[in-house]
Formats: C-alpha cells, structure tokens, sequence
C-alpha cells in the first residue's frame, strides 16, 4: 500500500497537449475515483499512473519515490482493464500466476496465492477454466484476482464495470466496496458513471478537457460544486440550470428574475455580483416539492413522465422563454399526466448561483 | 391424452415436405463444376494409373506402374532423387521462409516502426510477380556471364565467395529454394501479421503491467496466439512445395540441372507426362506419378491435421 503524488502532469501526443498540469494528492488506502466525460484525459491519466504511457513532463511519486521511468511492474502497480484483457490461451490459474511467474517467484508460492486471492473472490472452482468458458461476472473477478496475487501498492481501475449488465453491475460495484475495506488497497479508479464514483470513492477527482475541474468527497462535490460543470455532472438526473437576472443584493440572499418570469429567492453569498448580472440559477430535481404557499414558487405545464414506481422525473415546460423542461423529482405515487399545470417551488437554501463563467457562488445554510 | 396427437404430427410432417427444390438450385451449378472439373480429373487420373497403354492398346495392370515407379532400375532412382529434392526444398522453406516472414510480420506490426504500409507493399510485390519473370530475373541476376550479382559482391568485398550458384549441383537446389523463399515469403508474412494486429491492445497491455518484457510479452502471449495461423502457414507451404513446378521449368528447364539435381516431383511428372527431348511421354505413367503426388500432399496433411490441428485452438478475444 502507498501513497502517489502528481505534480504537475503533463501529456502530449505530437502537438496535441491532452492533460494540462495534474495535481493530486493520493493517500495510502484512499479510493479515488476519475471521472469526466469521454476524451477528458481519464483513461490517459492513468496509464501514465500505470506506466504504460510516458509522462511528457511533471513528476509523479509512489510511496516518496519518483517514478517516471520506472516500468509498471517496478511501480508495483496494478491494472485492472474494462475489457478485463485475459490472456484468452491461459486457464484462470495461469492467467493469474502469470505476473508471479515473470517475476521469478518460487512455484510453491505462487500456487498458495493464487489459491488464496481465488478464494477470496469465489473463483476457486473456475482456476482449470479457460477465460472463453466464463461468464462477463467471473472474467471481471478473474482480472481483479490477477491485479490482486501480486499484492500491488496502487491498483488502477479503467471502467471495470462497464461490460457487465445493470443488475450485475451494481452487485460488483458493492463487492468493489467491500473489496477496498477488506484490502485497505489504494486504488485509482476511472469511470465515467458517477453512481459508481459517489457510491466507491473517498475522493472523486472530475475531470474536464484535460484538467481537474474540482476533487473533493462525494458530498462535498454534491453540496459545493466549484463549477457549473460539476454541478451538473455530480448527482441523476442532472441539475436544472436556468437562466436568470440579479434584481437584488441582500446579506443572506440574492433575488433573482428568471427569464421565464418568477422571481426567485437564492441563498447565496452575493458580494461579488452587481445588479442586473446574467447568472445562472441551479436547482436539483430532488430539491423541488409541489408548490404549498412558499416562496420561489414555479408554474408550468408537465411535458412528459417518467414513473420508476418509487419515484417519478417530472419533465416540465415553464414557458416561451425557458430554454427547456425543468425535471423534477417526485413520489411515485402522483397522478401527474403530460398537459396537467403544475406548480412547484424550491427552498432558498437549496439553490446553487453560477455566473456568467460558470463558477459557482459559495452557497450560505450549507455545511 | 395428447400423446397419440404429438406422435402423429411428426409423421404427417414428413409425407408432406416436399422434394427441397431450391436446395438443388443453389447448390447445382456449383456442384456440377466442381464435379467435372475437380472429380472427374482426379477419379480419371487415378483410374488411369492402373492401366498401361502398348500401341493404343490398353490394360489394366494394377498396381504395376507404381511398382515400377519405386523399384524399376530405369524409374525409380528419378523418382526417389526428385522426392528427396522435393522435401529438402520443403524443409528449406520450414526453415527460412516461415521464421523470416514472422520475423517480418513481427517488426511491421511494431507501432514505432514509420513507413510500415511501404515495406509491407514491397515485400509483398515479388508475390504477385509472375513466377516465370522471378525466375528469369533471378537468372539474369545470378548468371556469372553478364550478372551484377558479382560485381555487387565485389563492391560489398565479398567477391571471392561468388560461385554459379544455379549451375553446380551442389548449390543449384539451395539456391532456387532460396528464389522462391525470396518471392513467397510475404505471404507467412501477411498471414501472420494480420492475425497479430488482430491481438487486442489491451492483452499486450495487460502482460506489460504484469511485468514481463517484449521478448517474454512475444513468447509467452503473441506467439501462442498466433500459433494457428503459423500451422496454417506450415501447410500452405507444404501443399505449395510439393506441386511445385513452375521455378524449376523457368530457370532451369524440364531437365532440371545440372545432372538432374533441382529435379521436384511437378518436373518429373511433366518428362514423364508428356516426355521431354529422348524420352517418350506415357500417360499412365505419368498418372502414376500425380498420383503420388496427391497422396504424398493428402497423408501430409492428414498427419497435419490429426497431430497438429487437433491440438490447436483458435481463440476468440
């Protein structure tokens, strides 16, 4: 187990820079989770992690130690691959002593920890099998097994689960978990689901265009988004962003009015705003409830709904000039239908205020 | 109670299908051709293996002219000399041809390796050159009369090893051998190279993080995976070789000198055949000798299959 150090990352392929200086800080045991839209530099990142691609400049450190040159097996790290890359001529067995064999390591031994980690991850019965006469769920076990017998200091995750089906998706996902609390490995992870980076991560690291947009905990990425770009990457669905104008500055609060027509109380720290600003207003669909007689009341026509039975995305249309539906989140059990008005409203404190760049103003009321 | 129902309709579905018409038209035509172009030759040739022809007149004689063939003073020490000829030109093929086209196929599906598509193409052109032009170029470029090829040795300092490679009995095969290795070897090379750019990058990958270098990467992953491919390779070569021909006739004549020493089974069989300057042309003979032909080429590939081909499996990735 280790600890790693980005500094100042860089990546060119000819003249295209794909990461633009990387700074993270990962400690022992932490499980971080890379995130961001395809072609964000994720995957890149780490396989410079992992040593298959060369860092153009900065330094990385493993455990203190500078690492840049050193292949991924003097790294001590592992890799785990979204297409699991098993060696399709080798049973499980071999596929999984193959890293210990390269290195020399005595039969004997090789034999305890293949037997070992297989049975930590249920695949002790499969070690003749070749890899074709698996199913998706025990490749993916086979892989991890395979990163697990060489008890690396860093594991690297590139989407490991997006092969697998959705209910075997999240039953792995829970297993990953686990996984990371029985090890204590440190692990860096690349996806581009953001269920798995809230539910898996200590860390979540979102990337955009070949930078870090903003790192921090599930929660406080929740909570404080840096930026409009995080904000509407972090949480399902989306964030509702509206487009709107500063009427008014208070201590506690910004009033706003939205293009649409309400007026619109935020809880937000508006010192470095002026009047008549464009910003932008950000509302969770979680954070709506149906209009009682609050404030920040909205009105429209419900477009379309989707009922998951516990819980219905209600699409609405709040007038000419709305950029487009607002979704809400609401019990399953309303009887909502497409055409129906509707009148919903958020509280003040569960607001977020972009401007005009996108970056976030720093909500109040919010720990 | 449904059971006598249940035996009833597969019964009734039987008497009524009707004759698979459309089964007939689509295989037919293909059939017919095959049949009278490829069975009909091959039943032919054999059949007329068993008889010899005197004057016009024909009988059966069994398995005389094979007899003849293996034992006869006259015959058989042709037949054995064109043979051995035949399989040392194989064995150099083995030998030279297929290692070099992997090495190639190897080197051009390096990713560092710049204008890869131009070597791929020129080490590809002498194959689909005609055989004759190879042979007759290599001819004009070996001849030790008018040929650069001292001249280039000389400029390299290496003239004292030139010889007349193609006219000495000791070196005329050899060098042949190598002719055609030189003309055919794009073709292991391709086979070989489009089956390792088929290999995921992530397997090469993988193997990478775990540890091993290009050499073990190469011999422990690419190579087992590219296994069924070199087999296929083996036998094409096989199959090649021994009906070949046409190299031998372009460079050195039905007579396959000197004294007979670049003599293959496909020239024996065309003096015997269709005779050549003294020697008279037998048709029974010479279906004689494509018939051993065809059985040489058929037990290798059944050795091929039930030892090799058994054993190996292609994988999927």
């Amino acid at each position: 187990m280790a600890s790693v150090k980005l500094d100042n990352i860089q990546k060119r392929f000819g003249d295209v820079q794909v990461l633009h200086g990387i700074d993270l800080d990962i400690k022992d045991g932490e499980f971080v989770v890379l995130i961001g839209e395809s072609g964000c530099g994720k995957s890149t990142l780490l396989r410079l992690l992992s040593g298959l691609e060369e860092i153009t400049e900065g330094d990385l450190h493993i455990d203190g130690q500078r690492v840049n040159h050193q292949s991924p097996a003097q790294r001590g790290i592992a890799m785990v691959f979204q297409s699991y890359a098993l060696y399709p001529h080798m049973s499980v067995y071999k596929n999984m002593a193959f890293g210990l064999k390269i290195a020399g390591q005595d039969k004997q031994a090789v034999k305890l920890k293949v037997e070992e980690a297989a049975k930590k991850l249920k695949i002790d019965h499969l070690l003749e099998r070749l890899p074709r006469e698996l199913s998706g769920g025990q490749r993916q076990r086979v892989a991890i097994g395979r990163a697990i017998v060489r008890d690396p200091k860093v594991f690297l995750f590139d989407e490991p689960l997006s092969n697998l089906d959705a209910s075997l998706r999240v039953k792995t996902r829970v297993e990953l978990g686990k996984l990371h609390q029985e090890l204590n490995a440190t692990i860096v992870y690349v996806t581009h689901d953001q269920v798995e980076a809230m539910t898996l991560g200590d860390k979540i690291v979102v990337m955009n265009q070949g930078r870090i947009e903003q790192a921090g905990t599930p929660l406080s990425l929740y909570h404080h988004p840096k930026t409009e770009f995080v904000a509407g990457f972090i949480g399902s669905p989306k964030m509702n962003f509206i487009s709107a104008q500063v009427t008014s500055i208070e201590s506690d609060s910004v009033q706003l009015m939205l293009e649409s027509g309400p007026t619109i109380r935020a809880a937000i720290d508006g010192q470095t705003l002026k009047l008549a600003d464009k910003v932008k207003l950000g509302v969770r669909p979680e954070h709506f409830v149906l209009a009682t007689d609050e404030e920040n009341q909205f009105q429209g026509r419900v477009s379309l709904v989707e009922n998951l039975g516990e819980l219905a995305y209600v699409y609405v249309n709040t007038g000419q000039n709305a950029e487009s539906d607002i979704v809400i989140k609401l019990d399953g059990d309303c009887q909502y239908q497409a055409g129906d008005s509707i009148r919903f409203a958020v509280a003040a404190a569960d607001t977020y205020l972009f401007d005009k760049a996108g970056m976030a103003l720093p909500r109040l009321n919010k720990a | 109670m449904t059971l006598p129902k249940s035996k009833s309709t597969p019964e009734s579905a039987v008497e009524k299908k009707p004759i698979p018409w459309h089964i007939v038209f689509f295989l037919g035509p293909a059939l017919l051709i095959y049949l009278t172009f490829s069975v009909y030759p091959l039943l032919d040739t054999l059949i007329l293996s068993l008889y010899d022809e005197q004057k016009g007149q024909s009988s059966f004689v069994g398995l005389q002219n094979f007899i003849t063939l293996i034992s006869d003073d006259n015959w058989s020490s042709a037949f054995w000399n064109a043979l051995a000829n035949n399989f040392q030109f194989f064995i150099i093929h083995m030998l030279v041809q297929n290692p070099i086209g992997l090495l190639l196929a190897v080197l051009l599906s390096s990713p560092k390796l710049r204008f890869s598509g131009s070597y791929r193409t020129f080490i590809f052109m002498p194959t689909m050159l005609s055989v004759v032009i190879i042979g007759f170029v290599w001819q004009l470029l070996l001849s030790p009369i008018w040929g650069i090829s001292e001249n280039f040795l000389y400029h390299l300092g290496l003239d004292h090893y030139f010889d007349a490679w193609l006219g000495k009995e000791s070196s005329a095969l050899i060098t042949l051998s190598f002719i055609s290795v030189w003309q055919f070897v794009g073709i292991p090379m391709m086979l070989i190279y489009a089956t390792l750019l088929n290999i995921p990058d992530d397997i090469v990958d993988a193997s990478v993080v775990d540890g091993a270098n290009p050499m073990q990467t190469f011999w422990y992953i690419k190579l087992p995976l590219i296994l069924p491919t070199i087999a296929m390779v083996s036998i094409l070569t096989f199959v090649a070789n021994f009906n070949a021909f046409e190299l031998i006739y372009a460079v050195k004549g039905a007579l396959a000198g000197p004294n007979f020493s670049t003599d293959l089974m496909g020239t024996f069989f065309y003096r015997t055949f269709f005779g050549f300057q003294l020697q008279e042309g037998s048709a029974t003979m010479g279906a004689a000798v494509a018939t051993l032909m065809f059985l040489i080429i058929l037990v290798g590939i059944m050795l091929f299959l039930f030892f090799v081909q058994r054993r190996i499996q292609r994988f999927q990735f």
